[in-house]
């Protein structure tokens, strides 16, 4: 393993103005991924996870403009503030996308086979003739039967899962070292979602690539990744190796979450667990903690200032609560 | 229970034209299901089984093709005009989507005082109260009364959704989904609203949902659904415990862990493929192609349903090896391709 992180991100700090308003979707967040590991970005919707890996590979919608802060190294090399096209040549290339809904990430009016063979060749350079036949290949790694009638066939006419697994040859067509999946499961069913979980990790570590797996689902994580970073309107809220992380979790919000998944032991008819309150709506930095008016532990102080994440006794877990980091010095 | 069920489906049928000439897709296959006042009850099957078209024949959104919906007793089909407008009331149907099942340009009053004028309530002044009382109920702050519906959160638009269901006095709740749109953070919330509205109005639910542990908390009895039919049914802790299909026992073995510590170890048995097309069902049981126990028999006929126990049911060959725990369909398997 080497010792540079493949992704290093650092205090990256997105802002988004559109006509009418300004958001800070990210503020401040920092992670880094090596190659050969996972990194689950977990939150909820708004929590900025999505904002955060796609803004600075340049994939937002039109009519935003979006104004990055703070850096992020893809083998080393600076992305904020990269020309257009030099990120361009890195889309597809040195990073591979997996996105949530297979039908819409799909031509629906193009063959299978020829979708995946275009990433070939345009990130590969090799012929048409080439490309077909590592399309070929790509759907054999991705383990969908009877491949050679599938290039043929079209996005409308395979299931979910299957669709879901053809945006993943795609993805891994120009042979990327990072892999960037929003939400790959959310869109299929709880055994499809076994399944395909199964693959994402099986080439994930047969081609040693870096993956960052963007979820809202607590229970796809512990599976599939080493460590995780939980986001909380904008903010990093808890981050460390997965096994730490989802066993003792320590930020009232990562236990809240966790908490919040019915368990078997729970009693038939019995009482829900939960947050209460709402989250934040995106809009100006919040001055203190963002959980702290849903937060049991919160005390006057949470809402004074922006908790800083501070490292756990055990120091590879980092924490960002005043309360539970009382007494110890900032990371 | 010696009470009667105040929603019975006796043998439901509901079939849709294919678009290959001369074809059906059997959405809903011969399913029976009876709901007591005031219980919630699950039903559970992945994506495309027909437990949409279920509950959305249930309520008359379908037309069924053939079999009966009898509400207190009372079979729907047999109505018509006022009469079936004024039973049709009495089952309402919970979207999944709380931001498309809202008129954005309405307020919260708006939305809440249509349903209850459609409901038939004349006087403004009684209207005024129910929305009030209604707000109340789904715990919703009366502010939010003039507030659009588009302003508010996910949880709080479904919370509205509710309302409007809620404004007609139903007797039985289709809910399609309800908490899946929303943040996990605000699920625990509107299932709690749930839970309550069972309980303190007698409303009964019908509960459809994927996600099988939030069923199993919320419900007192499931029903597992696949391609169309009821493949087991029984008391939750029944059904979580022993479940007795093949099917069900994948179901719940393909849901993931959230410990770590559990979840690296587990190499448990994947379920193999996705649900076949119900334009062409297998032969014989329907789970058969996916099924590792499935033997030459399973093709020649539908094997019929065997009582466990008081209540439990399952539709398999080996239903009874299973529930004793004789047999099990998670036996391990190596990824395979669909």
């Amino acid at each position: 393993m080497h010792d540079e992180p493949l992704l290093e991100v650092r205090n990256l700090t997105v802002n988004l103005l559109t006509a009418k308003s300004a958001v800070r979707p990210v503020d401040g967040v920092s992670y880094s991924v090596r190659q050969g590991e996972c990194l689950a970005i977990v939150g909820e919707s708004g929590s900025g996870k999505t904002v955060m890996n796609f803004a600075p590979l340049g994939l937002m919608p039109t009519g935003v403009t979006t104004m990055l802060s703070g850096s992020v190294k893809l083998e080393g090399r600076e992305l904020i503030g990269l020309p257009e096209a030099e990120i361009q040549k890195l889309r597809g290339k040195s990073v591979g996308f997996i996105f949530q809904d297979p039908m819409s990430a799909l031509n629906p009016v193009r063959r299978i086979g020829r979708q995946i063979a275009e990433m070939a060749e345009l990130h590969l350079d090799v012929t048409p003739r080439a490309a077909e036949a590592r399309a070929l290949e790509l759907v054999k790694l991705v383990g969908i039967s009877d491949p050679v009638a599938r290039l043929r066939q079209y996005p409308h006419e395979l299931s979910g899962g299957l669709r879901q697994r053809i945006v993943i040859a795609i993805a891994l067509a120009g042979e990327p070292k990072l892999l960037i999946a929003d939400e790959p499961t959310t869109a299929l069913d709880v055994t499809v979602q076994a399944q395909i979980l199964r693959l994402l990790k099986d080439v994930q570590r047969r081609l040693n690539m870096a993956m960052v797996l963007i979820t809202h689902d607590m229970g796809v994580v512990a599976g599939a990744a080493d460590n995780i970073v939980v986001m909380y309107a904008a903010r990093a809220a808890e981050c460390g190796p997965v096994d730490k992380v989802l066993v003792s979790p320590r930020h009232p919000y990562t236990q809240g979450l966790i908490n919040a998944i019915p368990r078997r032991e729970d009693p038939i008819g019995s009482e829900f667990r939960g947050l209460p309150g709402i989250p934040p709506t995106l809009g100006a930095p919040i001055k203190g903690c963002a959980l702290a008016p849903r937060c049991e532990l919160a005390v006057p102080a949470c809402s004074n200032s922006r908790p800083p994440l501070v490292r756990s006794d055990d120091s590879a877990v980092l924490v960002a609560c005043p309360v539970v980091n009382q007494g110890k010095a900032a990371a | 229970m010696t009470q009667a069920p105040v929603l019975k489906v006796e043998n439901l049928q509901t079939r849709f034209k294919s678009v290959q000439r001369g074809k059906f897709v059997h959405a809903v296959d011969d399913v029976s299901i009876e709901l007591y006042p005031g219980e919630i009850v699950g039903l559970v099957g992945e994506s495309g089984c027909g437990k949409s078209t279920l509950g959305r024949t249930i309520v008359g959104l379908e037309k069924a093709s053939s079999g009966r919906v009898l509400l207190d007793g009372v079979d729907l089909s047999a109505l018509s005009g006022a009469a079936l407008r004024d039973s049709r009331r009495a089952l309402q149907y919970v979207f999944q989507d709380p931001y498309s099942s809202l008129n954005d340009r309405q307020t919260v009053g708006e939305a809440i005082d249509e349903a209850l004028v459609i409901a038939g309530t004349r006087s403004p002044e009684e209207r005024d109260r129910r929305t009030k009382e209604l707000l109340d109920q789904v715990g919703l702050a009366s502010a939010v009364r003039d507030r659009h519906t588009r302003e508010l959160s996910g949880g709080q638009r479904q919370r509205v959704a509710i309302a409007r269901s809620l404004a007609v006095n139903p007797r039985v709740l289709i809910c399609d989904e309800p908490v899946s749109a929303l943040d996990l953070s605000i699920r625990a919330q509107v299932m709690n609203l749930f839970l309550r509205l069972q309980k303190d109005l007698g409303v009964a639910c019908l509960f459809i949902a994927h996600d099988l542990a939030l069923v199993r908390q919320a419900a007192s009895r499931v029903y597992v659904m696949y391609l169309g039919r009821i493949v087991e049914h029984g008391s939750s802790k029944e059904l979580y415990d022993r479940p007795s299909h093949p099917y069900s026992q994948m179901l719940l073995a393909s849901a993931p862990e959230v410990d770590p510590r559990i979840e690296k170890h587990r190499r448990g048995p994947l379920m193999i493929g996705e649900v076949p097309s119900p334009t062409n069902p297998p032969s014989g049981c329907r789970f058969r192609t996916r099924c590792p126990l499935a033997v030459d028999d399973c093709a020649k006929a539908l094997p019929p349903s065997r009582v466990l126990s008081p209540g439990h049911t399952a539709a398999c060959t080996f239903a009874a090896d299973l529930h004793r725990g004789n047999r099990t369909a998670l036996v391990q398997q190596e990824m395979s391709a669909p």
